[in-house]
């Protein structure tokens, strides 16, 4: 091999080997990038995918509620918030920057009159400051808003669709069915039917993945992975949103007029349980819930979200004797006949005595003239001397009372004392509990009460969904008979008891033409406050002759006129007559 | 000896073999050009066709979007409107008053059949 030839594969060989050097050079940055930082240290991969894959949670529908009538009392709206970019004006303004963001946000500003220029520049400079890349600025906007800041096309400001939960009523039926409480992330339902249907109501979000344009724009092209969002259930309740609206405002003018507290109006049909209406004052507006923050209802006890006819227990007062009456008939230890002479007041051993109203003596006087004339010495003999602990606790716990119903939302059992705890019990607790003192019951419990009497002694389970359509699977709720709580004879004779007593006692106020009812008021005061200040209130059904629905009315601490005669009878008649016109039942009286 | 005549395809081979052999450079060149300009056509083309796609699957999504969004609000509306709360304003507005019980007049008519309500198709 001459010289030359050895020079010039030298060279070569040089050359190969720089090549190569370079080679290994590059190969080792590249496997330092790729495989090194890739998914450790500057987690490149990530990152990278951070910027141009999307993913995006598909919100489910929450399911709408629906009334028995298929109004819709909650449903959902969409909505725009709006955000600045803060991070990215600086980057896309390095001139003039103030004088294009003056503009922009004079822009903005003429929009959004609701939100201020100092907010929006405040916005800008606190991102710009903090390195925020969005701000939200605006929640909520008006659609108009939203279509104005479309055809604007305002660069570095962006809007963020959101779905919102709106009650179609306002306060309609609203301790019923609660509200939802919304976050950025989250949506739930607060009290009533909300919460308790939560995981039903809020469906299960999706997602969406896909690789995205420049702008942000995800490639629906190509490689996305799409889990469809699984919408909420829709509830359709047992309320009837006309009756609603009707005892609802019925009750908010009583309340005005006789200038109480608060007060209660439950409807129950009769034969199933189902709940027609349900009405509690003073109430919330659920769009608006956060004003009400400071409202209180229960007689002041308790926030007004609450639902006061399944949550708020008081003294039932004279509506109790129904009750009374009802275990010593159904164990045949009374007929509506049976007499026993009425001195105005009786004694017990080692209790206080039980008087009368105004300590009246009626003298001789029957089970029914008991009922007819709200007798307490009457309810007190029947359960101290007729009845006894042992024949008229049972009784007490059959018709429900210090018991929940596990109906939807939250509920108090109420609570009464027993000789199973001896060392609270006594027996003026038996005798007071006879005619409504000593115990403690929500307004459902008594109107329940009442609904196993017109019902043949049968009590209904109370229900307020009607039926669940889960994506087209529906589950209808049938009713369910709870117990038998007295025969359907006691039931039949105490019927009799209680139209004689809406007859010729204290609940003609109650009367409705052409029907007859079956109804006992209640005037309850609670011990160790003023003795007006009462909770009046009138429970029983209509028509008495073939029962369709059991109403009762509460007023809280009326002032105006404060027994149950005087302030709860004539809101129970005008509810009792708005229902009868509606639902066309005819009337079974003589007009 | 007999001499077996070439199969067809052995012949049609030998036929061709001329043409693909005599191919030159300046040829191949073109052909290549020509080749690699129909592949980047053909892949220019399905881009083009899947950026419109995609360009009109996002505008449908957008049109989803708002049509979900007015269904919504249509919804609201006629449930706002259907409300009891409305209809007793807009009665009210109208000048109608609450019916007063005292005066109405209740008339039974035997066997009559009810009407059943309007809306009763909307039911749940």
């Amino acid at each position: 091999m001459n010289a030359e030839l050895q020079r010039a594969r030298h060279r070569q060989m040089f050359i190969f080997l720089l090549v190569s050097f370079g080679m290994l050079v590059l190969l080792g940055r590249l496997y330092y990038w790729q495989i090194l930082q890739s998914h450790s240290g500057y987690n490149l991969a990530q990152r990278a995918n951070d910027e141009h894959i999307q993913n995006q949670v598909l919100d489910a529908p929450r399911g709408l509620i629906f009334d028995s009538q298929g109004h819709i009392l909650a449903t959902n709206i969409i909505r725009d918030d709006v955000y600045v970019e803060p991070v990215q004006y600086s980057i896309d303004h390095t001139d003039n920057s103030q004088s294009d963001l003056n503009t922009l946000i004079n822009s903005l500003h003429q929009v959004l009159p609701q939100v201020s220029t100092a907010k929006l520049q405040n916005a800008f400079s606190i991102g710009m400051a903090q390195g925020l890349w969005a701000v939200r600025v605006a929640v909520r906007i008006d659609p108009e808003q939203s279509q104005k800041l479309r055809d604007l096309q305002l660069s570095d400001v962006f809007l963020q669709p959101r779905t919102w939960r709106i009650y179609p009523g306002g306060p309609l039926a609203a301790q019923i069915l609660g509200f939802v409480t919304q976050n950025d992330t989250n949506n739930h339902g607060v009290y009533g039917i909300e919460k308790q249907y939560d995981t039903l109501l809020e469906g299960t979000p999706g997602n969406f993945t896909a690789e995205t344009d420049l702008q942000g724009n995800p490639l629906t092209v190509g490689a996305n992975n799409e889990q469809p969002a699984i919408s909420g259930a829709n509830l359709t309740l047992t309320l009837d949103s006309t009756m609603e609206y009707m005892v609802e405002n019925a009750l908010a003018d009583a309340v005005k007029k006789l200038q109480a507290q608060g007060g209660t109006a439950v409807v129950i049909n009769a034969r199933t349980g189902a709940v027609v209406a349900m009405a509690g004052y003073p109430t919330f507006d659920p769009n608006q819930y956060a004003d009400y923050s400071n409202q209180r209802g229960c007689l002041g006890s308790e926030e007004v979200y609450f639902n006061p006819a399944i949550f708020c227990d008081y003294e039932p007062g004279s509506t109790m004797k129904a009750v009374t009456m009802a275990a010593a008939l159904d164990q045949g230890l009374i007929t509506p006949n049976t007499t026993f002479d009425d001195q105005g007041c009786i004694s017990f051993p080692d209790v206080t005595e039980v008087c009368n109203w105004q300590y009246t003596a009626y003298g001789p006087e029957t089970m029914t003239g008991v009922l007819i004339h709200s007798a307490n010495v009457g309810a007190a003999y029947v359960a101290y001397n007729i009845l006894g602990p042992d024949h008229y606790y049972p009784y007490l716990a059959r018709f429900g009372f210090g018991q929940a119903y596990s109906i939807d939302g939250p509920e108090d059992p109420g609570s009464y004392r027993t000789p199973d705890n001896k060392a609270t019990w006594t027996i003026s607790d038996l005798t007071r509990q006879a005619f409504g003192e000593s115990i403690f019951a929500t307004p459902l419990q008594v109107a329940m009460a009442y609904e196993a009497i017109a019902n043949g002694g049968v009590m209904q389970q109370p229900y307020l969904v009607q039926s669940i359509n889960n994506n087209g699977h529906i589950t209808t709720t049938q009713p369910v008979v709870k117990r038998q709580v007295i025969s359907a004879h006691a039931a039949q004779l105490l019927t009799g008891m209680l139209e004689q007593a809406a007859i010729h006692g204290y609940a003609q106020l109650a009367q409705v033409a052409g029907y007859s009812i079956a109804a006992k008021t209640g005037t309850a005061t609670t011990q160790g406050i003023s003795a007006d200040k009462t909770e009046a209130s009138v429970a029983g059904f209509i028509p008495a002759s073939n029962p369709q629905f059991v109403i009762l009315v509460k007023i809280d601490r009326p002032t105006q006129k404060i027994y149950g005669s005087t302030a709860a009878a004539p809101l129970w008649g005008y509810i009792a007559q708005h229902l009868m016109w509606y639902y066309n039942i005819p009337p079974d009286q003589p007009l | 000896m007999q001499v077996r005549k070439p199969i067809l395809a052995a012949k049609r081979r030998r036929q061709l073999h001329p043409f693909l052999y005599r191919i030159g450079p300046l040829g191949l060149s073109i052909c290549s050009v020509l080749l690699v300009s129909l592949m980047a056509v053909l892949y220019l083309s399905q881009l083009s066709q899947a950026v419109t796609a995609n360009q009109e699957i996002s505008r449908l999504h957008r049109q989803a979007a708002a049509l979900e969004r007015e269904d919504q609000d249509l919804v609201y509306l006629i449930a706002q409107e259907q409300s009891p709360v409305y209809i007793a304003a807009h009665a009210k507005a109208m000048g109608l008053i609450p019916a007063d019980p005292s005066t109405v007049i209740v008339l039974v008519v035997p066997h009559l059949k009810t009407i059943p309500p309007a809306d009763q198709h909307m039911q749940p």
